[in-house]
């Protein structure tokens, strides 16, 4: 009798513990996305009482005649590559400068990750400033041609734009990550190659990167979560232009279903998105946890 | 030798510079949001001849700062407190639970991690008007429980694992047990990771954007700070100084913040994201 009582305050303990968090993980998340399929299959304006069933017509849409969709993947493809490939690079060049104990690697430091701490669509505005005005003033003062092309007029420029303010304002997350992972780098290691006779290049690349490789998991793993979801920093500084050549997948579901009040056929696109990330994020986490070496 | 340590001065130097370069837009829009207008439009990069300080009055006034400041500290503190207390009982009691159930749960919990907040906007936003929640600051904060979760659960689960059970049979023995066992002998040991999501959650709730636009956007009286710079710069597009200010006033408490807890902010950054 006892120990059946002792049983039941178990369970009744387990599910005051973690109900709660079951109920708000539900709600944002659970129900949410079964919504989120419904209406995928529907058309709706968001007015009419009753969404339309319209079966997988959104879909069909989507893949066969929405040159929106196509452009904003591209370029969503596009911007996430080169973000990933570049911001890595120049984090862990960084990160191996920064380790070298220079007098001043705090203030580096804390100067290379300030933009990190601001909000992106702020970081968007100060740059748009800068592209707009401030490059103006600095052409006039330097002469140099670089300042006079329009940076956020010209598509390939505004698409450059956009990547180096990403780049701008998330450095500084990488590089700490990176800074983090060379102190694991064991230093009796680099001593003993150097001993061997093996130059900064080639202990770079045969000690210290390998030995890297579980923040280079991270770090790209971050990278290609936040670059596919890729919006905040778009909307203020170009606002998707010039003429519409620099939105990405996120923008162009917000612009559907906000803008366009299209709400079936946003979360058709919506949901593309959700098993995209889905479907990349598994391929990346098991072809780079295989590679990984234990130090 | 001799060699090296002239080298080491040059990169020294040569980093310095580039650090300059970096954080220049950030001084140059400091240094416009003290400009006039005409001033502004003159030249961009010479420094101010005379602070304009009414600059600030007038941003300071028209977006009324103290309210956007206290929208941001009721959404952020309610969001935080929310994620913290939900997430940690959570957690602790599925890491010290061994069933298909707690395994079931805790998967349930964290795999929204892989949810895009985009694929679910629409109907998020659609709930929380049918709960009551949107078009005002308490009800954005109380969304955060739920956002917040995932990777809280994540970073606390691994930790107390790490946490010998002992400790919560010798606190059973004095006489301890349920909440009260959580709060006075676990709870005190999780504050290193307490803090880690304390960071990147404050870093997060404080500056986000898309859920505060839809959620709280309709009124000036619960805009968000963020919000409001971005609606104050969408009403005064060739203003730019008042724009410039109105950045500052934005960015300046997280700014501030940073230069008194660097240490912590790059440490907890950086644990979450090796756990995460």
């Amino acid at each position: 009798m006892r120990k059946m009582g002792r049983k039941w305050t178990e369970k009744l303990e387990f599910g005051l513990f973690t109900l709660p968090v079951l109920i708000c993980v539900a709600v944002i998340f659970y129900v949410p996305f079964v919504m989120t399929i419904r209406y995928s299959l529907t058309k709706w304006n968001g007015i009419s009482k009753h969404p339309k069933f319209i079966g997988l017509d959104n879909f069909k849409q989507i893949f066969t005649g929405d040159t929106n969709f196509s452009s904003a993947a591209w370029f969503t493809i596009k911007y996430a590559v080169l973000y990933i490939v570049i911001i890595n690079v120049l984090a862990i060049l960084l990160a191996v400068i920064l380790d070298m104990k220079l007098k001043t690697s705090a203030w580096l430091r804390a100067a290379f990750f300030i933009p990190y701490i601001l909000s992106l669509v702020i970081v968007g505005f100060i740059w748009k400033f800068i592209f707009m005005q401030g490059f103006e003033s600095l052409g006039d003062s330097t002469g140099w041609k670089m300042f006079d092309l329009s940076w956020l007029g010209e598509p390939g420029l505004a698409f450059i734009s956009i990547l180096a303010v990403s780049i701008w304002q998330s450095i500084g997350f990488y590089m700490v990550i990176y800074i983090a992972g060379l102190q694991n780098v064991p230093d009796d290691l680099k001593e003993a190659a150097r001993v061997d006779g093996a130059g900064p290049v080639r202990r770079f690349f045969s000690i210290t990167l390998p030995l890297l490789a579980p923040s280079v998991t991270i770090s790209v793993f971050m990278a290609l979560t936040n670059s596919i979801k890729v919006f905040d920093v778009i909307l203020s500084l170009t606002g998707g232009g010039p003429g519409g050549t620099t939105y990405s997948v996120a923008y162009d579901i917000y612009r559907d279903t906000f803008q366009d009040n299209l709400y079936g056929y946003g979360t058709a696109k919506a949901l593309i998105l959700f098993v995209a990330v889905l479907i990349i994020t598994i391929l990346q986490l098991t072809i780079f946890k295989r590679r990984e070496v234990e130090a | 030798m001799k060699k090296q340590s002239a080298g080491r001065i040059v990169l020294e130097v040569v980093m310095v510079i580039l650090s300059l370069l970096f954080l220049y837009p950030l001084f140059l829009t400091l240094i416009n949001s003290l400009k006039s207008f005409a001033e502004l439009m003159t030249d961009v990069i010479a420094l101010p001849k005379h602070l304009a300080f009414d600059n600030y009055s007038y941003v300071w006034k028209y977006i009324n700062y103290p309210r956007l400041f206290l929208n941001n500290a009721i959404v952020t503190l309610l969001g935080l407190a929310g994620i913290i207390f939900v997430s940690s009982i959570g957690a602790y009691k599925l890491a010290r639970t061994k069933s298909k159930w707690s395994a079931l749960i805790y998967f349930l919990c964290i795999m929204p991690m892989l949810i895009p907040f985009q694929s679910i906007m629409l109907t998020v936003l659609q709930m929380a008007k049918h709960l009551h929640l949107s078009e005002s600051d308490w009800g954005l904060g109380l969304m955060y429980w739920g956002f917040g979760a995932p990777l809280a659960m994540f970073i606390y689960h691994g930790f107390v694992k790490s946490i010998p059970k002992e400790i919560d049979e010798s606190a059973v023995i004095d006489g301890a047990s349920g909440f009260r066992l959580f709060f006075s002998v676990i709870f005190p040991l999780l504050k290193s990771v307490t803090t880690t999501v304390i960071i990147i959650d404050v870093m997060w709730i404080w500056n986000d954007f898309l859920l505060p636009l839809l959620m709280v956007n309709g009124s000036p009286s619960t805009k968000t700070l963020t919000l409001a710079a971005y609606t104050f710069v969408g009403q005064y597009t060739s203003d730019w100084q008042y724009a410039m200010t109105a950045m500052v006033m934005a960015v300046l408490p997280s700014i501030i913040v940073f230069i008194l807890l660097q240490k912590y902010i790059v440490k907890g950054v950086v644990a979450g994201a090796v756990k995460g």
